[in-house]
């Protein structure tokens, strides 16, 4: 019935400001700015893609504004398949801050996350504070992939959820691949909608 | 992480993040209200919450703290915010919810504190937590993945070789690292041994509930979950089986129809009276000639005049209504049949449990909250309301920034009133025990259960024990272990009332060296590796008369001692409707998936004119929400339909007993 081959969950999470919405409205809608409030209501957004004649639909997670306050819900990293960890190149505080989501992620995100870090806000190359080759080195030595957007002039946008979904597919096969019963990760348990009445016995 | 000011007026503040106060905060912000939900905690659903085992040692060091020196509430000066004819009403900065904290690790590790591994080791094991955090890098390439369920798959098992010998790096002492080596060679035959280190190593695979509670599969927490779709950020799995401690013995108790028939502890006779009784119970309301002499009967001496064995009384009364012995018969007939209407939903037993534990549960009312434009402040505060003399109602609240913030309503959960405020200072307690064993305590095949266990009182003065029992595959714990909770309502402290179940379930090792612990491997008996008793308030019978506050201010309870959630769902139903009286409760959230969005041009401010009041899906082609939801609970309903038939129509005799 559904019409994907794979689907998977992409959660954004960086300080408050670094342009996580605004990639994702500019990936999931072609928009910017993407208009104060009208997230209000959005849990996530949904975009399918087809990348070598595969079907992906991409779940894309927003904070709903808790990082702020540094509030965010440990559920929200629950089952993620991805996170995009993403700060602002004009914005040196917003790097400072990418070891505390680390350990956030270490703490409540499944082992087999995919991780990338994100500078977001190229076009504003006259203000960079955060040198490409310090982010370079800081995501390597976190074992995370490494991309510089503008959701402004939608440079890297796509390439950052395509290369994530093609990352993601490979390492879904590979899980397929090794049958890894091993890994009963997310999705163990069900949502509570898809629990079915038929294990009566 | 940035911080930035708050805005300064809202039309609900709400202070305490547990499941009430987390489910007034979406269902207030879900139709338009501007909700400001703070908690004084650097976690979120305060004693509903779940800790890695990690956090929940820094919890424990931080009650000690607060015990070995209370601090009093200070009185802060806030005049230079009030203005004239506005007077002040100060809230507790101190929680006093949990008392009777005592801890107990029965894992090899400290040998200083072998002789008494009282709650004085955990000095010294707090300091390695610390270190051991300092080690995180080396933490980090651990593939905890390698470690799994199941012991006899060679693979795994060198998983687990490499993971503590890993550690190695941030053992700390001398005799850590000599016990090493001597135990590598055995883990290959004997089950991993499981060293206070590992604990830690392995700590964030464990989410250990404060409050343990289940989900009964047609309950109000579930119906809530599903109607207002916070059920998409979590997800579930089925208790499996429910056992109880009879005659001594841990047993299971039949109660879906195949349980009864495939039971083999009950006789053919015992099988038919069984279903009869449950058939009856299922419709007991229709039956009213039979209960017209038993109205004043307890439910026990229903089940005795119903002439059922006392195998049968003994299932009915403990495990499945769970009532205490002289409950009315009403209450009896009334939970049994709840029982049995759940039974079936999503599996062989009525109760549902959360993945990651039970504190998931306010998060996902706090992310719809979030969702909805609510503002989250964790670690954030309020020192005192400011209350109009006039009106004598709240009108703002100075929070622990000495921020003034407006508000229409304020919601606050107990733990944050003062005693002076109280006008009833007499409530519950719950007692508590938190055990980590070795092993699960059912001999069934499947050992990657969840269990639902009631221990009937020991004797007719002690309360009746539930316990629950979570294995690795609920996310609670890591692999090899199982985490058992046991509750009580109070008669003494958590020890005292707990204590003698526990040595009576569980092999506790006497000193914690190696061989008492290989030794026990022969026991039957599910060995303890570390143990926590506490007791924590329930004030859940307190109402707003209770409290010496302004009218609109509210104070939610925290957990009560059922099993279920009910309690707390109908006290948030409650409050929402005194706050925003003409509002529906929790509507359904549209469903991101049918919200179409057409590229070509904005749809923001149609969408939020939308979202906030009807609920319905913004530019769907799709099935409007309404109607989906409603398709969806005739199917639930088709779903009652069977499991009732089941009871009615298959008289026992057609059924083989296997």
């Amino acid at each position: 019935m559904e019409d994907y081959d794979y689907l998977f969950k992409i959660v954004l999470i960086g300080n408050a400001g670094v342009g996580k919405t605004c990639l994702v409205r500019r990936f999931t809608q072609g928009l910017f700015p993407p208009g104060q409030g009208a997230t209000i209501g959005v849990d996530f957004m949904i975009k399918t893609v087809e990348i070598k004649g595969v079907k992906v639909k991409l779940q894309i997670w927003d904070t709903a504004g808790q990082e702020r306050f540094r509030s965010i819900t440990q559920s929200y990293y629950r089952s993620a398949n991805a996170l995009i960890l993403t700060y602002d190149i004009t914005c040196e505080d917003s790097f400072r801050c990418l070891p505390e989501w680390l350990r956030e992620i270490e703490q409540y995100a499944n082992n087999q996350v995919v991780t990338i870090l994100v500078g977001n806000k190229i076009d504003l190359a006259e203000k960079r504070e955060v040198h490409r080759q310090r982010a370079e080195e800081f995501a390597e030595a976190h074992s995370m992939l490494y991309l510089e957007t503008s959701a402004k002039e939608s440079d890297n946008v796509e390439k950052l959820f395509l290369d994530l979904a093609c990352v993601l597919i490979r390492e879904a096969k590979q899980n397929t691949l090794d049958n890894n019963e091993s890994a009963p990760m997310p999705g163990e348990g069900k949502n509570i909608n898809y629990l079915s009445c038929c294990n009566i016995n | 992480m940035a911080a930035d000011n708050l805005p300064s007026e809202f039309d609900v503040i709400i202070l305490g993040t547990g499941l009430t106060e987390s489910v007034i905060a979406a269902a207030c912000s879900r139709v338009g209200q501007r909700v400001l939900h703070l908690d004084r905690r650097s976690y979120y659903a305060g004693n509903w919450a779940s800790f890695t085992f990690n956090s929940l040692l820094l919890w424990i060091e931080e009650y000690k703290a607060q015990q070995e020196t209370p601090s009093t509430n200070s009185v802060q000066e806030c005049s230079d915010q009030i203005e004239n004819g506005e007077e002040v009403v100060f809230l507790s900065s101190v929680d006093s919810s949990i008392s009777n904290l005592e801890v107990f690790s029965y894992v090899s590790e400290e040998s200083a504190d072998d002789e008494q591994p009282m709650a004085p080791v955990m000095y010294s094991l707090l300091t390695a937590v610390e270190e051991i955090n300092g080690c995180n890098t080396e933490a980090q390439h651990m593939d905890f993945n390698a470690c799994t369920e199941g012991d006899i798959d060679p693979q795994n098992l060198q998983g687990k070789e490499q993971t503590s010998q890993s550690h190695e790096p941030c053992q700390l002492k001398e005799n850590q690292k000599d016990q090493q080596p001597i135990t590598s060679p055995e883990k290959v035959e004997v089950k991993k041994k499981i060293t206070y280190s590992t604990l830690l190593k392995e700590g964030r695979r464990f989410n250990i509930d404060l409050v343990s509670k289940l989900l009964y599969s047609r309950g109000l927490l579930v119906d809530l979950l599903i109607k207002s779709n916070v059920s998409r950020y979590t997800e579930f799995k089925n208790v499996g089986c429910i056992l109880t401690c009879h005659n001594g013995k841990v047993e299971q108790v039949p109660c879906s129809r195949a349980d009864v028939f495939g039971s083999k502890q009950l006789t053919v006779v015992e099988k038919r009276m069984l279903m009869k009784f449950l058939t009856f119970c299922l419709e007991f309301e229709q039956h009213q000639e039979e209960l017209q002499d038993c109205t004043e009967m307890s439910f026990l001496e229903f089940l005795k005049c119903k002439k059922l064995t006392e195998n049968l009384q003994y299932f009915i009364l403990h495990s499945i209504a769970m009532v205490s012995q002289d409950a009315p018969v009403n209450n009896g007939l009334k939970a049994t049949q709840h029982f049995l209407r759940c039974l079936g939903r999503y599996g062989n037993t009525p109760f549902l449990f959360p993945l990651y534990g039970v504190g998931e549960i306010p998060q996902c009312f706090c992310r719809m909250c979030a969702v909805f434009g609510g503002i989250y402040c964790l670690r954030h505060s309020v020192q005192c309301l400011v209350v109009d003399k006039e009106t004598g109602k709240c009108k703002a609240v100075i929070d622990s920034h000495g921020q003034r913030l407006g508000c229409n309503y304020f919601v606050v959960e107990d733990s944050y009133i003062r005693d002076d405020q109280r006008i009833q200072r007499t409530y519950k307690q719950i007692s508590r025990a938190v055990v980590i064993t070795d092993r699960s305590i059912s001999h069934s095949e499947s050992d990657q259960q969840i269990s639902l266990v009631t221990v009937p009182p020991l004797e007719p003065s002690s309360p009746a024990i539930r316990m629950v029992e979570l294995s690795s595959s609920s996310m609670t714990c890591m692999p090899g272990t199982y985490l058992v909770h046991l509750t009580c309502l109070s008669s003494g402290s958590a020890h005292e009332d707990l204590a003698p179940v526990v040595s009576r379930l569980f092999h506790v090792p006497s000193i914690c060296t190696e061989e008492s612990v290989q030794g026990s491997e022969e026991n039957e008996k599910p060995v303890i590796l570390w143990v926590m008793y506490f007791n924590m308030r329930d004030t859940s019978g307190l109402d707003s008369s209770s409290y010496n506050l302004p009218s609109n201010v509210h104070v939610c309870s925290g957990p009560d001692d059922s099993l279920d959630s009910d309690f707390s769902i109908n006290l948030a139903e409650s409050v929402f409707h005194q706050l925003v009286p003409d509002e529906e409760f929790c509507p359904p959230a549209p469903n991101p998936e049918d919200i179409i969005y057409d590229c070509d041009q904005g749809e923001g401010a149609n969408f939020e004119n939308d979202s906030h009041k009807e609920g319905v899906v913004i530019e769907g082609e799709d099935v409007p929400q309404e109607n989906k939801q409603q398709t969806s609970s005739s199917e639930t309903t088709a779903s009652i339909g069977q499991e009732m038939n089941k009871y009615d129509t298959q008289s026992p005799s057609q059924v083989n007993n296997p």
